[in-house]
């Protein structure tokens, strides 16, 4: 990590922090969300079993869009542009958007989890930061899925239209809805190669068998393995030279 | 004042082309550009002035041809001997005006602390800004972005600066005041690249490229240029209609 980064990562913080209407929708969208889920679920067993999962979904939600959304800012108001003509690296770039937004991620992620433990009271069982480490794992892999698919999109329409391509099919075969293992073949074959399955079955593990981070180390590495990999293309994308 | 380490023209091109696509925007354009002076990129809009500046800053690469800015292919390695300020304003909505030079002047590797502070100030003041310093870029001006633009550009006090269309969208006053300092930094070593399609900003070039659709149809003076025309009094929109007229690049004058 280069200096560079981390004066890209503190000037998206300064200009999220300058930004007040966003910093609280970054809050208390989460809380809303978190509020639905917990009067609308009638049946306190199934709102303990479903609501790991749905924490999982939205912080790849949330991640995704709040990252997605900025970058393409970014290109549109023409400072993407500005950046790559100065000496900075493709990947001080990435790198600085990922730490920029993971900030804000982790923040939607503690909001969202304390509210559904300690308002809506939803039972857990396991380590409290083990669990908190695997979301912010799981934040780690929506902010470069986000950075990765704003990167190949041209413009704010095209964006909008990821949102429901790679959020909707991961929010239907994650394991949130059904079994993945209920699932005809060829669906868990797709199932088994989408991230938030991953992430919902370890946060499963995690908070509903009290299991810890050394027995989900398959989740771990799947998504370690996504951010990474998300990371390296995002930087490759984003070439200088590009017409 | 900016690194002088290098003898040679500041920027020379040599048979660049460049298509977006099927559409042929830069034809075999050659140029060189003398260190030290401004140099005006002059052309109707789709002439190809701006793609020529994002190929010189490295935001495009060139299918053919050659391009060097001091002496170095454009990359990475050599952008912190540029400054570009881009066609639009291109700047951090949020932030203010300080906090937006700031961030460029780290960017651009000023990193000794009392130093980049000192040269922020300076570069803020020089142009015009410093009482709005704490002003969001949202509630600036049109030409109040365009000069807190322009400090972000000059902040690290580059010998190489390319200006795309800088003074778009000024009062004449204040296209006065960027001319006047756009020519301290000539005075100060800099080399300056400017494209425009206005002739007011090409009469304060030390030399021109008249370009039009993606060639360079006439390189010289302002006052080599109207004088080919062999018009006693032409102006520069007569010798760009002149050049227009007889085609192609006029040997004498380049």
């Amino acid at each position: 990590m280069s200096g560079s980064t981390l004066v890209i990562a503190g000037r998206i913080i300064n200009q999220l922090v300058r930004d007040r209407r966003t910093l609280i929708l970054i809050v208390v969208v989460p809380l809303v969300i978190a509020s639905l889920v917990g009067v609308s679920v009638p049946d306190k067993s199934i709102l303990d079993y479903t609501a790991p999962a749905i924490m999982a979904v939205l912080i790849l939600f949330f991640g995704f869009l709040l990252t997605g959304i900025s970058f393409l800012r970014e290109r549109s108001q023409g400072t993407l542009e500005r950046l790559m003509a100065s000496p900075v690296s493709r990947l001080d770039i990435v790198g600085g958007y990922l730490l920029g937004f993971l900030l804000f991620t982790i923040v939607q992620t503690m909001v969202l989890f304390f509210y559904l433990i300690y308002v809506i009271k939803v039972n857990y069982y396991g380590d409290l930061w083990q669990i908190l480490v695997f979301q912010v794992l799981i934040g780690i892999g929506a902010v470069c899925m986000g950075t990765f698919f704003s990167v190949l999109a041209k413009n704010e329409f095209q964006m909008v239209q990821f949102i429901p391509m790679i959020i909707v099919p991961q929010t239907f075969l994650c394991g949130l809805l059904w079994p993945v293992s209920q699932m005809p073949e060829y669906l868990q074959w797709l199932a088994n190669v989408l991230p938030m399955t991953y992430g919902v079955s370890g946060i499963r593990e995690l908070m509903l068998q009290g299991q810890d981070l050394l027995d989900i180390g398959k989740e771990i590495a799947v998504l370690a393995a996504y951010a990474v990999g998300l990371l390296i293309l995002s930087a490759i994308t984003l070439r200088r030279g590009k017409g | 004042m900016p690194e002088k380490s290098f003898s040679g023209p500041a920027v020379a091109v040599d048979n660049l082309s460049f298509n977006y696509g099927r559409q042929k925007v830069l034809d075999g354009l050659s140029l060189e550009v003398p260190a030290g002076i401004s140099f005006g990129l002059l052309g109707p809009n789709g002439a190809g002035k701006t793609t020529l500046i994002r190929l010189l800053v490295g935001l495009l690469r060139a299918r053919a041809g050659t391009i060097l800015t001091l002496g170095k292919k454009p990359s990475p390695r050599t952008a912190h001997l540029t400054g570009y300020m881009p066609q639009l304003p291109s700047l951090y909505a949020e932030l203010s005006v300080i906090q937006n030079v700031e961030f460029f002047a780290r960017i651009y590797r000023l990193r000794n602390r009392k130093q980049r502070t000192q040269r922020v100030e300076e570069v803020i003041k020089l142009v015009d800004l410093w009482q709005d310093r704490n002003k969001s870029v949202t509630n600036l001006s049109g030409g109040m972005k365009q000069r807190a633009s322009l400090a972000c550009a000059v902040v690290h006090n580059p010998p190489l600066i390319f200006l795309d269309e800088p003074t778009v969208g000024l009062d004449p006053e204040l296209r006065v005041h960027f001319w006047d300092y756009f020519q301290g930094l000539t005075r100060g070593g800099s080399t300056l690249i400017i494209s425009s399609h206005t002739m007011d900003d090409a009469a304060h070039c030390n030399r021109l490229a008249f370009m039009r659709d993606g060639k360079v149809i006439a390189l010289g003076t302002p006052d080599e240029l109207r004088q080919a025309t062999g018009q006693a009094k032409a102006t520069l929109e007569d010798a760009f209609l002149y050049f227009i007229k007889h085609g192609g690049v006029n040997k004498n004058v380049r």
